[in-house]
């Protein structure tokens, strides 16, 4: 019983055929309903619930193509088509916005991808019961810290004069290098916190992934020799391809989303020029001063994007792996 | 598959038909939802939305709020407001859901009043039912302008407060440093310059350790321009009449709109601080700290400060209780070449004295009347004083007719200010204190004003119409609004950066010329014409 | 046990490198996820003028339970309790019911409309209406300042949907669900009496992202709610915590508002209060850990 097994491919490709186009859609439907009524039956609330809440408020989106118009209602105002998409592309600051964006959230999603994987891994091979579970609760404790207070510590530690991580650098002979105000230390202390803050965290799905792996692989591998190494990387690591790919699938549909609340509250105007993004400029102009169309614009030009990237990524997925969503 | 799309499609449909109901119903129709019916005899139940200070306590525990009901004779409802207003409000008022009155200065702004047409109630053919208001408009005129829309519509009324002084920055330097040194107190900015070197180099605080003075540092100045307690202060030197500590850098000069992020003298100081920045003059963490740093640096050692020269609200507040008592206030420095004469310094009266928007009316209340004399109450004499300073008891004594003493705060732990902002309203609500009573104001104010005294003279020298910005009293239209603040966003990244980037690593007079290039293109020549056009407005309607 | 014993028999260099490594690497990790824990520890009660200048290190300074004091003197903190325990508790049940047989069904590679299924929930992670028009949806459904509002719309989230879906389809053995269906057992036998008890890991990491969501909503109680009997910890806590920005704001707003006590009282509160809002989760953790030990499934069935 192996995990990666092919035999459920060719399963679910004989599947396909025997509901598949075939048989005339008429009986199609009727046999398709006696098989799968369970099925619907099991998938029908979540469908029900994402109708309601996430479908119905979506006439919403055409904001972005209309003046907010208070008095006529959401869908009553003036029809002004890509006037605000326009506005936002030919802002002085769109290129800027969009390379910081693409920078901060891409370097994120990277090493915040492979981080967790690793320290998987890690826990996974120590050994011993409480020496293990102390570990898992360590790193998973910082994800509870709030970014107010996360974004506070980072000025304790990093400050150039009295931070300790400043005076532990000093030490080791890195001087002079001040990681609040230097623009080209921004992604890097983004990034570097970010990953300490929630790798823990996001490691627990992939160590409920190991937990399913088979004893019995370890045993059979132990008795061929294996060394702990080749444990890793032939039986552990194979075990988190589907969630991995699961996972890098979705990180990448938020390949332009940097998170606005850490980011607002690290920019000062020395690092401005790397740390305004499209979420932190959406904030200044549209809640700030009730330009209700242009921040929906932005935002659908954001998600646009994103969702792109989910499509393009997984079609991707489905060709070189097995895995993808749909 | 094909079954599948069609089982699809039928789902679709049913969440289309959703959605087209939805967008049917989703007009703004039922708004304030006060459950009274209508009637005004009287005893109505309000829902009153307070935006608060963070420190305030809960509404039921000021004694004020039992004498507004029994004068409006009302039964209060509070919805207490105190964070993250901003997210909570939009969707709010966008919905068209708003309790009966908003509370709060600013809670409602100048630009939800544009933007949410129809939903606030037009005070203005009320005013008969409103005679303390009356009498505030008739007392100080300059609430009735900053009240009225351009087309004579009142959405909102806002408070007056008296007796705060006219400007919130004040200028201070350590006295005991000074004297340890054997200097003088600075009078100019080269002076001042020299000071700053002899504090940077010696051993100024007499610890033992001459490099734990920091001989200048200022409040951070963020991403949004500049505000109270920054640099933006010494503009002044240079005869530049800034108004709020500088905001976005509008200022009026002689009748003329400018703003000082293009003007050479911003230019000439950024120089000067660069100097003081180079020579190790200036907090190596200015650009980088954030508010709570700042404070807790200020306060220095147990006895020993830290900061030689800054600016702030008053000594006790800007350096603890403990070091206050080490510094002095001064007057301004002047500018090299800069006529004494002309030394001018930040007038912030109208946001200090004046809160706009204090409280508005929501147009579909179903307690109109009830409303009107919650309204009116709030700008009864005895009210307003205790909105603003406590309750009459523990707060404030009344030492006769129309007298009053605010009192020390009971808890021997909090100073003035904190007591106020935990025990009531204070600035935040609406009030009215009239010209003519008497106060014995708090310790924190009467510090204040009296730290304000060197500043009286360059203060002398703002004209309050031909050299103020007066920001308060514009009531921009909905699309000149939208323009302003994009121009605004746009230009303050650019000019922002420069700021911190030339003040830290120099080059300003460099860069100039085509920074000033890259701002005339994001808008502020724009945004200098729209004010333009609301200042000469403004100015007329003084008459 | 087993693990242990193979260890002392044979020992690679190979592998005596890789527990040293190891070791160290663990050691490390430990240091610097712990270490800013208990520094949040130590400033909740050491004095803020020392932690903001950088002067609290390793043991707190100037000791003061005055953040603590001034947190739990707030009565309103244990309505807040009450509030979010009940919000989560219902939220999280129903969270499971309706997330954990769809992404069964979703995993059913013989289900063909479950691609465009799939795409009909991916949609939704990144489009949406916007707050206004939810907003008028919650209002018309009178979801408005009501306790449900906490727990009905976000009945799914498709994120976890999308996990547990990946996890049934590539953890559950078919041989089993082949075995199972010789037997006669239809797909809600299936699901009941075999996908659920074997996928015991990822329940409770489904169940833990969803409770951590509950618990750290904040948002829904601050645009939908507005009796404050209703809302959660996470708002109590929110007010009763100053951040930095209402001081600046507030000192531009008045003119210098709060003084140093106040100062003092935003920065203490603001470690006071992680303290005190994430106790209750951390606690929970060791109890979920369980499942994630290894075996767990396979155990399940044979045993």
């Amino acid at each position: 019983m192996t995990l990666i097994d092919p035999a459920p491919v060719k399963m679910s490709r004989r599947a396909k055929t025997s509901t598949g186009a075939s048989v005339p859609p008429r009986r199609g439907l009727r046999r398709h309903i006696r098989r799968y009524w369970q099925l619907w039956v099991m998938a029908a609330p979540a469908i029900a619930f994402v109708a309601v809440f996430s479908y119905i408020p979506m006439y919403g989106i055409q904001l972005a193509f209309r003046e907010f118009d208070f008095t006529a209602g959401l869908t009553g105002g003036e029809w002004v088509g890509l006037k605000y998409f326009r506005q936002f592309f030919e802002s002085p600051q769109f290129w800027t916005l969009m390379r910081n964006t693409v920078v901060i959230s891409v370097t994120t999603l990277v090493v915040g991808f492979i981080a967790p994987i690793a320290l998987a891994l890690l826990v996974n091979q120590v050994i011993g019961r409480s020496r293990k579970k102390f570990l898992q609760t360590a790193t998973y404790l910082p994800h509870f810290i709030s970014i107010v207070v996360i974004v506070g510590m980072l000025q304790v530690f990093l400050s150039p004069t009295s931070g300790l991580i400043t005076r532990f650098l000093e030490g080791l002979g890195l001087t002079g290098v001040n990681f609040l105000g230097d623009p080209s230390a921004f992604v890097p202390v983004y990034v570097i916190s970010e990953v300490w803050q929630h790798c823990g965290w996001n490691s627990i799905i992939y160590l409920a992934a190991l937990a399913s792996v088979d004893t019995q692989l370890y045993e059979a591998a132990k008795i061929d020799g294996a060394g702990r190494v080749s444990i890793v990387r032939h039986i552990d690591f194979p075990a988190l391809i589907p969630t991995m790919i699961v996972l890098l699938i979705l990180n990448m549909g938020g390949v332009l989303n940097a998170g606005f609340e850490k980011i607002f509250l690290m920019q000062n105007p020395l690092n401005l020029s790397v740390s305004e993004v499209i979420s932190t400029y959406v904030y200044k102009i549209g809640i700030l001063s009730n330009q209700f169309s242009y921040a929906t614009a932005i935002g659908l030009f954001n998600t646009a994007i994103n969702f792109v990237f989910l499509v393009v990524t997984n079609q991707i997925a489905k060709r070189v792996s097995n895995t993808s969503l749909w | 598959m094909r079954t599948a799309r069609k089982t699809l499609t039928a789902v679709a449909a049913v969440a289309i038909g959703g959605l087209v109901l939805a967008g049917c119903t989703s007009g703004g129709d039922d708004g304030g939802n006060g459950d009274a019916d209508g009637g005004s005899g009287g005893g109505e139940t309000l829902q009153i939305l307070v935006l608060k200070h963070p420190l305030t306590g809960p509404m039921a525990d000021m004694d004020w709020v039992s004498q507004l009901e029994e004068l409006a004779d009302v039964t209060i409802e509070w919805e207490e407001v105190s964070a993250d207003w901003d997210q909570k409000k939009s969707t709010m008022l966008a919905a068209g859901d708003i309790p009966d009155l908003v509370v709060g200065v600013n809670a409602i702004t100048d630009s939800d009043l544009v933007t949410f047409n129809g939903l606030f109630e037009d005070l203005g053919d009320d005013l008969d039912a409103l005679p303390n208001v009356q009498g505030m408009f008739e007392a100080v005129p300059e609430t009735e302008v900053m009240a009225t829309q351009p087309d004579g519509a009142v959405f909102s009324l806002p408070s007056y407060r008296r007796f705060w002084p006219q400007t919130a920055t004040r200028q201070y330097i350590n006295q005991q440093w000074l004297d340890n040194l054997g200097l003088e107190m600075p009078t100019t900015w080269d002076e001042l310059f020299d000071v700053l070197k002899a504090f940077k180099d010696e051993d100024a605080n007499g610890n033992g350790d001459a490099n734990d003075e920091i001989p200048m540092d200022w409040s951070p100045t963020g991403t949004g321009g500049f505000g109270f307690f920054q640099p933006s202060a010494f503009l002044g030197s240079l005869g530049l009449p800034i108004t709020g500590g500088g905001g976005s850098g509008y200022f009026v000069e002689d009748g003329e709109v400018g703003n000082f992020f293009t003007d050479e003298r911003y230019r000439d100081l950024v120089e000067f601080l660069h100097d003081c920045y180079a020579e190790g003059l200036i907090s190596q963490e200015v650009m980088t700290q954030d508010y709570s740093a700042y404070q807790s640096v200020g306060r220095g050692n147990g006895d020993d400060a830290t900061v030689g020269f800054s600016w702030g609200w008053t000594a006790s507040d800007r350096f603890g209780a403990q070091l206050a008592p080490q510094y002095a206030a001064t007057a301004p420095m002047a500018a090299p070449g800069a006529d004494a004469a002309d030394v001018v310094w930040s007038y912030d009266n109208y946001s200090l004295n004046y809160g706009p928007n204090s409280i508005t009316m929501s147009a579909q209340t179903d307690a109109r009347d009830a409303a009107l004399r919650v309204i009116d109450a709030f700008y009864d004499q005895d009210i307003s004083v205790q909105v603003l300073w406590g309750d009459i008891g523990p707060n404030i004594e009344e030492t006769g007719d129309n007298a009053y003493t605010v009192l020390p705060p009971t808890d021997a732990n909090s100073d003035p200010s904190t007591w106020k902002w935990t025990t009531t309203l204070a600035d935040n609500g609406p009030m009215w204190i009239r010209d003519d009573i008497d106060v014995v104001l708090p310790a924190d104010l009467q510090e204040a004003n009296d730290q304000a005294e060197p500043l009286a003279d360059a203060l002398a020298n703002v004209d309050p119409v031909a050299d103020v910005f007066p920001a308060e009293f514009f009531s921009l239209s909905a699309e000149d609004s939208s323009t302003v603040s994009l121009n605004n966003t746009n230009f303050l990244a650019i000019a922002m950066q420069n700021w911190a980037t030339w003040v830290t690593e120099g080059g300003a007079d460099a860069g100039w010329d085509d920074y000033v290039a890259q701002l005339e293109a994001a808008g502020v020549p724009q945004n200098v014409e729209i004010y333009q056009g609301y200042y000469d407005e403004y100015v007329a309607s003084l008459g | 046990m087993l693990t242990r014993l193979t260890r002392l028999r044979r020992r690679s260099p190979g592998d005596i490198a890789f527990t040293v490594f190891l070791g160290l690497t663990c050691a490390l990790i430990l240091f610097i996820t712990l270490y800013p824990v208990y520094f949040v520890m130590i400033a909740s009660i050491s004095d803020p003028t020392l932690v903001a200048t950088g002067r609290v290190s390793f043991w707190p300074r100037g000791l003061s339970s005055f953040g603590y004091e001034q947190i739990f003197a707030d009565t309103r903190i244990w309505t807040g309790y009450r509030n979010t325990l009940l919000y989560t508790a219902a939220g999280t049940a129903l969270n499971l019911l309706v997330t954990l047989p769809a992404a069964y069904a979703l995993s059913r590679r013989e289900f063909a409309p479950r691609k465009v299924l799939m795409l009909f929930f991916a949609f939704t992670m990144f489009f949406s209406g916007g707050l206004i028009p939810t907003y008028l949806l919650y209002r018309d459904l009178n979801l408005l300042d009501n306790w449900a509002v906490f727990v009905i719309p976000s009945a799914v989230n498709v994120y976890n949907l999308i996990i547990a879906r990946a996890f049934f389809e590539h953890s559950l053995p078919e041989e089993i669900f082949e075995a199972a269906t010789i037997d006669g057992a239809n797909y809600f036998q299936f699901f009941l009496k075999i996908a659920i008890p074997l996928s015991a890991a990822i329940i409770s990491v489904i169940g833990l992202y969803y409770l951590v969501q509950h618990w750290n909503d904040f948002f829904t109680g601050l645009v939908f709610v507005r009796t404050y009997d209703k809302q959660p910890l996470q708002i109590v806590l929110r007010d009763i915590l100053i951040s930095n920005q209402a001081f600046a704001g507030g000192a531009g707003g008045a003119g210098g508002t709060g003084g140093s006590y106040a100062q003092q009282y935003a920065d203490q509160i603001k470690y006071g209060v992680i303290v005190v809002s994430t106790l209750p989760i951390i606690a929970l953790y060791p109890f979920l850990q369980r499942y994630f030990e290894k075996g767990v499934m396979i155990g399940s069935v044979k045993g």
